[in-house]
């Protein structure tokens, strides 16, 4: 008998939304039409994912294009009943700034915890006010946005997560954002513009992964930082701060950050950090910090200086990995005998691996490589990669040579 | 199964727990497995049943014994703390093999245990049935039954109490069935092409041109390119500043998609769709509308 073998229309209201919500919004839809039992399953699902992937439209006609999602994405939000946990838009043949305003101010009047949107084509989307009277947001991640709340708001009381890739906002709004919304764990900012320095004030920030330009980073009351990921994507420091002889900018940046775990140093972040004086140890070593990744430039001397002065402040270190910037590398001279120096003891306890990468072979290069190594008594594995076949050859013949100081070292070559 | 039951220690110093089914019949699992299930642990703990034969937990009336198996089998693996992501995937994508009415009760069980893991992993597996397929198919599948008239599913969803959206919907679908009935009677052969089933759905997901949409044909555009690990200049850097510059995509040139040296890094898309592309890509659009084509980043 049919009642006896359909399994699926008895599950309970949360496991059927759980299915539904994990199908395509149309399959979701679709399902209104199988029997009576599953005319309104669909219109309870918490998630709504309006993507490329979800919804395809064939047309060459951009305007029946846009028209045809605008009008769907109306007729689910009309039908849909009951609360929209998660909402996610992000077709790129959307391009109907009033329409997602008023989805927005369709969506403020719920509870919506995550809410993600990616306008791929246009100007930056100027975010309507009611975004931000989204009481309940936990999660937020924009795409080509601007952002410009209303003067009286004050945060997302909520918010733990928050992700915002080109976007542009204002120093004072950024920095208000930041530190109003007290709960946040997980910080994502790449390619902004509006605002150049990171004052980044979150007692419960987790992870920080930052990439774009900026001229100074700051953080505050961020004790339970342990993932920092920083690119600075514009090579040449900027002068003002140089002539302004300013204060060590590698000694500020560690003074809070006490529990960091995770460090990346990409792009030319580390000509950030050269900027000031470049103390030879930090005052509290970094205890806490297993692994690291720099992005250097070996012919340069300040970026040495610091690199040298983060991996003597570093004892713990698990993992290492250095990563050359090619490019560079022919501008100046080698550099003379800076890591070759015997003064420069340091011990790596507990490093085991240890990645290099886009190096030329050339004089400093190798001498960090014979540092790390003579300091390593419990490495396992060196892994070195040329950024060119050039000199490939000289590279390992050089490496062979290398003391180690742990004999079950294994250093190994790969093809560039 | 449980044999003479006393609630002897056993040489090797096992714990066993007593379960009982809704039929009545009785089984012994070792402790560190059933604890894997909250809603026996939680007994456990609260109540202190299940140390012997007499004392069995009695069991939520959706869990019968073969099933019960299953789930303890889910346990038992999983339990054990060693396992790689990589070996825990390759045996759920094992285990869930069975026919739609056993994963069904499967599911139904797991969620009387509050046994959460298994039941994401059954309802994707639901989901996976059920995605891309027709109506009929899927009637078919779980067997459901054929209940709705004709009419009604072309019939808006109506409201209850009759929201002022809802009736302007239902004028909206009124127009559209008078549009299908005139279609009918000029060409009765076009509308027999069209599945009956699908008409009202597409109705509703494609309200232009009412056109039968095949959910098969959905691509799987290529993720917008969010930089996420690597921000290193080996791309370009010129690009840098210029930004602004490659949001402005002009609408007339689809495939206007100048150096390309994005590196494929996902953009934050929820795990859960990228489960099911198994898609044909039925309108090639060009592998450009990457709008995220910043060289520097």
């Amino acid at each position: 008998m049919d009642m006896e073998l359909d399994r699926i229309s008895s599950l309970p209201g949360h496991v059927v939304d759980q299915i539904l919500s994990v199908l395509p919004i149309r399959d979701a839809v679709r399902t209104s039409n199988l029997s009576r039992k599953w005319r309104y399953k669909w219109s309870h699902i918490p998630h709504l994912v309006f993507d490329t992937q979800c919804i395809s439209i064939t047309s060459e006609d951009q305007t029946i294009v846009k028209n045809k999602l605008v009008n769907i994405i109306d007729h689910v939000l009309l039908l849909h009943n009951g609360p929209i946990y998660k909402f996610k838009l992000s077709h790129r043949d959307l391009l109907g700034v009033s329409d997602i305003d008023r989805w927005i101010l369709h969506l403020s009047r719920g509870s919506t915890k995550e809410f993600v949107l990616e306008i791929w084509k246009g100007q930056r989307y100027k975010l309507p006010s009611c975004l931000y009277s989204f009481e309940n947001l936990i999660h937020l991640e924009l795409f080509n946005c601007l952002l410009k709340p209303p003067l009286a708001f004050k945060g997302f009381r909520n918010l733990k997560s928050l992700d915002l890739q080109h976007v542009t906002l204002a120093q004072e709004v950024f920095e208000n954002l930041i530190s109003s919304c007290s709960l946040l764990e997980r910080l994502t900012l790449m390619n902004f513009d509006g605002f150049t320095h990171l004052k980044i004030n979150a007692p419960n920030l987790q992870f920080f992964d930052v990439g774009g330009i900026f001229d100074d980073v700051s953080f505050e009351n961020t004790f339970l930082l342990t993932l920092v990921s920083i690119g600075l994507y514009v090579n040449g420091i900027n002068d003002r701060n140089v002539s302004r002889g300013s204060s060590s900018k590698l000694l500020r940046f560690f003074v809070n950050l006490p529990h960091i775990r995770r460090l990346e140093i990409q792009s030319y972040f580390i000509k950030y950090l050269a900027i000031g004086k470049i103390p030879s140890r930090l005052p509290k070593s970094c205890v806490d910090l297993n692994y690291i990744s720099i992005r250097i430039n070996f012919n340069d001397l300040e970026e040495n200086s610091v690199a040298f002065c983060l991996l003597r402040s570093c004892p713990n270190l698990q993992e290492i990995e250095m990563l050359g910037r090619p490019e560079e590398q022919a501008a100046v001279g080698p550099l003379a005998d800076f890591w070759g120096d015997d003064h420069w003891k340091c011990l790596f306890g507990q490093l085991r691996l240890v990645k290099i990468a886009g190096i030329s072979g050339i004089g400093s290069e190798l001498d960090c490589i014979k540092f790390l190594l003579s300091n390593s008594p419990v490495l396992e594995q060196m892994t070195v990669k040329p950024a060119s076949s050039e000199g490939g050859w000289e590279l390992v013949k050089e490496l062979l040579r290398f003391r180690r100081a742990s004999i079950h070292a294994e250093v190994i070559y790969l093809e560039p | 199964m449980s044999d003479a039951g006393m609630a002897v220690v056993k040489p090797e110093m096992k714990s066993y727990i007593w379960l009982q089914t809704a039929d009545g019949s009785i089984q012994q699992v070792e402790e560190e497995v059933a604890m894997f299930c909250p809603m026996i642990c939680r007994e456990i703990i609260q109540t202190g049943m299940g140390s012997s034969k007499n004392y069995a937990i009695s069991l939520p009336q959706r869990v019968n014994p073969s099933i019960l198996g299953l789930i303890l089998d889910y346990c038992r693996f999983h339990q054990v703390p060693g396992r790689s992501n990589k070996e825990r995937k390759t045996f759920d994508e094992k285990f869930i093999r069975m026919d739609t009415k056993r994963l069904c009760e499967l599911t139904s069980a797991a969620d009387s245990l509050q046994l959460k893991p298994l039941v994401d992993l059954t309802s994707r597996a639901l989901a996976r049935i059920i995605e891309g397929k027709t109506p009929e198919e899927i009637r078919e599948t779980f067997h459901l039954p054929d209940d709705l008239t004709e009419e009604e599913k072309l019939e808006p969803l109506r409201n209850i109490t009759d929201d002022p959206r809802i009736r302007l919907l239902n004028r909206l679908y009124a127009r559209k069935r008078k549009e299908l009935k005139e279609r009918e009677k000029l060409k009765d052969v076009e509308v027999e092409e069209e599945h009956a089933d699908d008409r009202s759905v597409e109705d509703l997901l494609s309200f232009i041109n009412g056109e039968d949409g095949d959910s098969k044909g959905c691509r799987t555009s290529k993720n917008k390119k969010k930089n996420r690990r690597r921000k290193d200049q080996s791309k370009d850097s010129s690009s840098n500043n210029s930004n602004e510059n490659q949001k402005k995509e002009s609408d007339t040139l689809p495939s206007a998609c100048p150096n390309d040296e994005v590196s494929d890094i996902l953009a934050a898309s929820p795990s859960r769709t990228s489960n099911f592309q198994d898609f044909d890509y039925a309108d090639i659009d060009d592998d450009d509308l990457d709008p995220c084509k910043d060289g520097g980043t």
